[in-house]
């Protein structure tokens, strides 16, 4: 039963995963990727971290997702939208993500863990946490149990430093995001198209030409 | 708090003073700017800015040195910080494992003087930003400037990958968002966007890496890695999953540090990036991604480089001397083809990561132990002073010319001959001519990497120094155009003013240390080696408990067998 | 008779959208699609690390979950990596009226 699940949860997550990159539409790529976090969560469920997928759903697909598409929205008559694959590049692009994932499925078959424990290929089921022998045994079932208690008491010790980092982090962004974006005087005097920028066709895009005015 | 959970000592946060202060003072900064500055004319503001953010970043300083002052009491004489601190706090201090915040970073000696190198080199950055306007929103542009640094001091520090990992992103995304922030030119926002793609590429790349090395050794600690792959692991042999692991993580770092073939954002960065910021970027977060390479490297998959004779061949060494002689060689002959200046820079940059790239091959494999990455920290102190000088005057240029062509340099000889004689010796440093600190550091890596144990690594390294000296050779085309510029031509259009000190200071300075640490390379040399020691033998603080994993590395610590086959020399 | 799910199957899946995401980057010229690439190369790791986490036995002394830290660290980064890449983006749309990549051309590189 999990094993179906599992298969249907992958199967339309690699679908979306596809239409995300495949598309030629913007904003339908951004639907399939909202649906492909949207399977990533439900496979944080099926691996027993819930508080992750409501982390994943809550950030992933109610802020990363909206902003995305905001960008898509601001950015969308430059480009129509549509044929922004790079012709000459589609087929090398397509043997290069071929190549690596066959080289990452010959390795995950073929693991020589160091630990002792056996190849990642022989690992079918996850270990059994209910005899509670070991040490780690019974951190994981209350780390399973009680994840957000967990997760902050990690963050409160542990990963202390890297939380006020993350926390940096965010401020960084915030107070940089705002400053690029700013409107002002000089972006709008160099706004104007400078000989040379506009002349060029447009490289592997759709021969109609742009209908641009500004916003 | 449950039992289970290990208490963390709240006094760790003495051991990252630095950082926590440099964090809070750009929130301070981007205050004062707001209430204050942002009155005053545009000058002044610059100046003001640049003060505040300059005290800051000097009451970081005060910080890292007292806490090297401490720790190096720690070292030698702890009773006596017991009697000045008193028992716990003393006791506390007088601590050398290294490690805080349950082991997800280090402390010590070693941290200490990253730090006040980093801080030194920021306040020369810092300086230097003062002395022409590139950008309106200053408050920001040094708030963004001093986190990038907190990122840059934590990733040298960090002993862990999920720590690695963070201050690798807070490092990079304000580099990125600096990059970007010369609202005048155009090329300033392209330079930003195509650093913050390939960048951002690169982690998510880095990242899958990271994950795998998870899964195979079952920890994140650098420490735990290293001994889980030590303990009775064939090397990399038939293990494609750690191959993949480690090429991924190769790409990440290599992307940091503009090794070839992930170098392709450098050049137009740097040309695009104001000076200071390219200064940054090309210097500070140059030599801590080098550092946490190395510890990840050396450290936790330093039993992956050793050779051996199966399929899958000799482990990282030989990756890591592919690139770094197809590194130091591309970056060399790009260089000479350059008329910019902040290109030829870059190229430059390129090729000395080639010569790191040596040194850290020859770390992993030397009878040295540690101690061998001593060349790399060397190398990596007089490449970031000569740099800073270097693009000082780069600064210069935009402030006088607009423009920043070699050609822009003509005649600066005759106008500020005290200036260029500075110019000169940073330039000579960087080729590596005697006797300044260039020469030596080179010598120094050079060297390291000669003195190798298995037969079959001596080989490819000495090709390698071979290679190198060959570039040194090739190097100095390019670097002496700079000079012939500024010497053999008469100066066309606008000419050059005079350098105010917030220009001088750093070419003078970074000038005068390059030639005393080329002179009297002594003290230097002894530092750099008690720095790579403790960094690359950190061990955990927790012993591993029986009822854990077999643990085999258990019996055979790190520190003690260096690498079990060559048993260490002292 | 057990009917838990092989670890290999999450590798797997994740080395697939890892690849696809990848892909994605190489064949996307559109800076907000090569984002939107990288954001599934991002959540790949993810499935990664918290299989890694649940499936294997942890080292001595690193903590009840090291992978699901990192993971929450990524969305983190992940987040503020959107916001700042949306930010350039912008600005570059408003020099050049364009997004795609191959069309800014100050610098030679």
């Amino acid at each position: 039963m999990a094993r179906f699940l599992f298969l249907a949860i992958a199967a339309l997550g690699l679908l979306a995963a596809l239409g995300t990159v495949l598309a030629r539409d913007l904003v339908r790529a951004g639907l399939h990727l909202v649906a492909f976090f949207f399977c990533v969560a439900c496979l944080f469920v099926v691996l027993e971290a819930e508080f992750l997928a409501a982390a994943q759903v809550l950030i992933y697909i109610g802020a990363v997702a909206i902003l995305l598409m905001f960008g898509i929205m601001l950015t969308r008559n430059a480009a129509g939208g549509e044929a922004d694959l790079s012709g000459g590049w589609r087929v090398p692009a397509i043997l290069a993500g071929l190549a690596v994932f066959a080289a990452l499925a010959f390795g995950i078959n073929n693991t020589v863990s160091p630990a002792g424990a056996g190849p990642w290929a022989r690992v079918v089921e996850r270990p059994a946490l209910e005899p509670a022998d070991a040490a780690w045994k019974a951190e994981r079932s209350r780390a399973i149990d009680d994840m957000p208690r967990v997760v902050g008491e990690q963050f409160m010790t542990r990963y202390a430093l890297a939380f006020e980092l993350a926390g940096l982090l965010l401020t960084a962004a915030l107070v940089g995001a705002v400053a690029l974006a700013r409107e002002d005087e000089a972006a709008d005097s160099v706004a104007e198209p400078e000989p040379g920028a506009e002349a060029r066709p447009p490289v592997a895009t759709s021969p109609r030409p742009s209908t641009t005015t500004a916003p | 708090m449950p039992p289970n959970v290990v208490p963390l000592d709240l006094r760790d946060f003495i051991g990252v003073a630095p950082a926590v202060i440099l964090a809070v003072w750009g929130l301070v900064v981007i205050g004062l700017d707001l209430a204050r500055f942002r009155r005053l004319e545009p000058e002044a503001r610059r100046v003001a800015c640049g003060r505040a953010t300059l005290a800051g970043v000097g009451l970081a300083l005060g910080s890292a040195v007292f806490l090297a002052w401490v720790d190096s009491l720690a070292l030698t004489d702890s009773g006596r910080l017991v009697a000045l601190f008193g028992e716990s706090m003393g006791g506390y201090l007088g601590r050398t494992d290294g490690l805080i915040f349950l082991g997800t970073l280090a402390r010590g000696l070693a941290v200490d003087v990253v730090n006040v190198l980093l801080l030194a080199l920021l306040a020369m950055v810092v300086w230097m930003s003062t002395a022409y306007r590139f950008t309106d929103d200053l408050g920001e542009y040094f708030a963004l400037l001093l986190w990038a640094t907190v990122g840059m001091m934590l990733l040298a520090a960090s002993e862990e990958l999920a720590m690695l990992f963070i201050a690798l992103e807070t490092t990079t995304i304000c580099l990125y968002i600096a990059t970007a922030f010369e609202r005048s030119r155009r090329r300033s926002a392209e330079a930003g966007l195509k650093y913050f793609i390939y960048g951002s590429v690169s982690s998510a790349l880095f990242l899958y890496g990271l994950s795998l090395v998870y899964g195979l050794a079952g920890s994140t600690y650098f420490d735990a890695i290293g001994r889980m792959l030590r303990a009775g692991d064939p090397g990399l042999a038939g293990n494609l999953a750690g191959a993949s692991a480690l090429l991924l993580l190769l790409v990440g770092f290599g992307f940091k540090v503009a090794a070839v073939p992930f170098q392709q954002w450098a050049p137009d960065v740097y040309e695009g990036a104001p000076a200071p910021v390219a200064a940054w970027i090309a210097t500070g977060s140059k030599v801590a991604s080098f550092l946490a390479m190395l510890k990840v490297f050396v450290h936790a998959l330093g039993p992956w480089s050793r050779p051996s004779e199966s399929v899958m061949g000799p482990g990282w060494l030989a990756v890591v001397a592919v690139v770094a002689a197809v590194t130091m060689t591309y970056g060399n002959l790009a260089a000479l083809a350059q008329k910019n200046y902040k290109r030829m820079l870059a190229y430059s940059s390129i090729a000395h990561a080639g010569y790191l790239l040596v040194g850290l091959a020859a770390a992993s494999v030397s009878t040295e132990g540690p101690a061998a990455a001593g060349g790399v920290v060397y190398y990596l102190v007089v490449y970031a002073l000569a740099n800073v000088g270097a693009f000082a005057v780069a600064a210069w240029l935009a402030r006088d010319k607009g423009a920043d062509a070699i050609s822009d340099l003509d005649g600066l000889g005759a106008r500020s001959p005290f200036l260029a004689a500075c110019v000169v010796v940073l330039m000579l440093s960087l080729i590596g001519v005697p006797p300044f600190a260039g020469f030596f550091g080179k010598l120094y890596v050079f060297m390291e990497a000669m003195r190798q144990g298995p037969s079959g690594t001596r080989i490819v390294l000495t090709w390698l120094v071979a290679l190198g000296l060959l570039n040194s050779v090739l190097s100095a085309f390019y670097y002496v155009r700079v000079l012939k510029a500024m010497y053999l031509r008469e100066p066309s259009g606008r000419p050059i003013g005079p350098a105010r000190p917030a220009l001088a200071l750093p070419i003078v300075a970074t000038a005068a240390l390059v030639t005393a640490l080329g002179v009297f390379p002594g003290p230097l040399v002894e530092l750099s080696r008690s720095v790579a020691v403790p960094m690359l033998t950190a061990r955990r603080l927790e012993a591993p408990a029986a009822d854990d994993l077999p643990a085999p590395g258990a019996e055979s610590p790190p520190g003690v067998a260096w690498r079990p086959e060559t048993p260490t020399t002292d | 008779m057990n009917n838990d799910i092989p670890l290999s199957w999450f590798l797997y899946f994740s080395a697939a959208s890892f690849a696809i995401g990848l892909t994605g980057v190489l064949l996307r010229r559109n800076a907000v699609a090569v984002l939107m690439a990288i954001e599934i190369m991002l959540n790949a790791a993810n499935v990664n690390l918290v299989a890694f986490w649940r499936y294997g036995t942890p080292a001595a002394g690193s903590g009840p979950m090291p992978g699901v830290i990192l993971a929450l660290l990524v969305i983190t980064v992940a987040a503020a990596e959107v916001a700042v890449g949306l930010g350039l983006i912008l600005l570059c749309y408003r020099r050049w009226r364009a997004v795609d990549v191959d069309r800014y051309d100050t610098l030679s590189g």
